[in-house]
């Protein structure tokens, strides 16, 4: 019997150890999120999606930087995620048994840990550089480069789920590869592919560290990709170490704005993923 | 050790099998394999597991192209054309001679698309000429009263011995001319399994069957021809009353009453 209550109190130890942790762990989430809006929403107002980033000592708001972000994205993910999602297919589908697969897997993997600063430098040096000036161009190559390896990883493994007994019902009645890859597997893992790109937006649009190596900054609305363009991870880097008060009231709210945008597609990335699997 | 079949050799044979051996890597599946499947008759594959009777199924479509490292050897005539040549266009074997698996296989679509699908590829037909060949299709595999009114629907929301009924309608859409069944009731209750049986023996008035089973009285129910196989050989290959009632080979005896396998 002794056995069995020490096991008990064992139990009990262990337990009480795991819900500590869970709760230290999240306690700093919620003091974070907390401080972000209750500093944030302060700064909330009509002029900060209307108004350009301002000088110092005058009102403003980050329409600019919004934009800058929404343009970059947007390339970075039309650039990045048809390149991860066809090599992807490649791996999944037709290299699936292949030597090359192991390896684009393997650097692949790298890429996907790699600091991303070190994208923003490789960038740095291999546009930037040469065309002689910050471009958004070159931040949106930054970004796609940053896409790439999470639409490919989500790829491989959406269109691994697809059981191969769907392949092979779909080749038996006479469908030439393409087709069952495009008609079959594709649909069956739609809502995971939507989801490695939700996420893979989620990942990019709070990338600070290869901007500023690469599309830097700009004080002033412009939509020239040839030119400096503003985003909000470096609008909030800059306006957050600056000494003025207006300009950290702006990166206070900046920072809520990414941070609501990341988690409303990190909620749209989970709940299509579980329509998947509830079906 | 092969015994050759002594058959009735008037009937005409629409997929020949001769000398035919298959590996996995190094691994032989089937030993000089020979035998013929009628035409427009059900002939039944029985043996343990592992004897290559499904081995058998996927090199008459030749299903294990997609897999590296498994190669066919011999002769495996449809109407006399060998389909095991490099030459031959798989697509096209594959629309000829379609499968049915052990597990339902619905395609992530509506119950129409999944019939609809196979068709399209094939034909260019007006709506209502396709309307018409879906449920043809249906009806041919007995499914048709229990769908017509939800085609839309997701062909994965039917039960299982639906959706198994919505796969040989798939298969039989496209009109090919043998239809290989693997384990196709081994996922089914016994109702499903009647129908599906049913429909196996209706189906043989048009197309060329086999089918692989486990069940002993399946294979005495819907066959006509009947194949025992044991490690990777034919062993014993016949009109499927005189195999069942009469054996030739003991091991046959011993399988088909019960004693290994």
């Amino acid at each position: 019997m002794s056995l069995y209550y020490r096991r008990r109190n064992t139990n009990l130890v262990a337990t009480t150890l795991c819900w500590g942790a869970a709760a230290f762990g999240l306690s700093w989430l919620v003091m974070i999120l907390g401080a972000l809006v209750f500093e944030g929403a302060k700064g909330l107002s009509l002029d900060v999606f209307t108004q350009n980033t301002p000088p110092p000592g005058s009102a403003g708001g980050l329409l600019n930087a919004m934009a800058g972000s929404l343009i970059m994205t947007i390339i970075g993910v039309a650039v990045g995620g048809p390149l991860g999602m066809l090599a992807g297919t490649y791996m999944a589908e037709y290299g699936r048994y292949s030597k090359l697969t192991v390896i684009i897997r393997f650097i692949n993997d790298i890429l996907l840990s790699a600091p991303s600063i070190v994208i923003g430098l490789f960038v740095y040096t291999a546009l930037v550089a040469r065309m002689g000036h910050f471009s958004a161009i070159s931040g949106a190559a930054a970004l796609a480069i940053l896409v790439i390896p999470v639409v490919l990883r989500t790829t491989e493994d959406m269109l691994l789920l697809v059981p191969g007994s769907l392949r092979e019902a779909s080749t038996a009645l006479g469908l030439p590869r393409s087709y069952v890859i495009q008609r079959v597997a594709y649909r069956a893992a739609k809502s995971g592919l939507v989801t490695g790109v939700l996420l893979a937006v989620a990942r990019v649009s709070g990338e600070t560290a290869p901007l500023l190596f690469t599309s830097l900054n700009n004080q002033f609305w412009s939509l020239d990709l040839n030119a400096p363009m503003a985003s909000l991870p470096v609008v909030i880097f800059q306006f957050a170490l600056s000494p003025y008060k207006d300009w950290q009231q702006l990166a206070w709210t900046g920072a809520l704005l990414v941070t609501a945008t990341v988690l409303i597609l990190s909620i749209a990335a989970r709940t299509l993923s579980r329509q998947r699997t509830s079906k | 050790m092969t015994v050759m079949p002594v058959l009735n050799t008037d009937l005409p044979t629409k997929l020949s099998v001769r000398n035919l051996d298959f590996f996995y890597g190094d691994n032989q599946a089937l030993k000089s394999m020979t035998m013929g499947l009628r035409t427009n008759k059900v002939t039944a594959f029985i043996g343990p597991s592992g004897c290559g009777k499904s081995t058998l199924l996927r090199v008459l479509n030749r299903m294990y192209d997609l897999y590296p490292k498994q190669r066919a050897q011999g002769e495996v005539l449809l109407d006399g054309e060998n389909i095991l040549d490099p030459g031959v266009d798989v697509n096209l074997l594959r629309a000829r001679v379609g499968m049915v698996f052990q597990k339902p296989t619905p395609f992530p679509m509506s119950i129409y698309d999944n019939i609809a699908f196979g068709i399209r590829l094939y034909e260019k037909l007006s709506k209502a000429d396709l309307d018409e060949r879906v449920e043809d299709a249906l009806r041919g595999a007995a499914l048709w009263e229990e769908v017509k009114d939800k085609l839309h629907m997701s062909g994965l929301g039917l039960s299982g011995g639906q959706q198994q009924r919505l796969c040989i309608a798939r298969s039989v859409a496209v009109q090919p001319e043998v239809i290989l069944f693997d384990e196709p009731c081994s996922a089914l209750d016994p109702i499903s399994t009647a129908k599906v049986e049913e429909l196996i023996d209706e189906l043989s008035e048009r197309y060329t069957i086999a089918i692989v089973t486990h069940n002993m009285q399946q294979a005495v129910r819907v066959s006509d021809y009947t194949a025992f196989m044991y490690l990777g050989e034919l062993i014993e290959f016949g009109e499927t009353d005189s195999v069942f009632t009469t054996p030739r080979e003991k091991r046959t005896q011993d399988y088909i009453t019960g004693r290994f396998g």
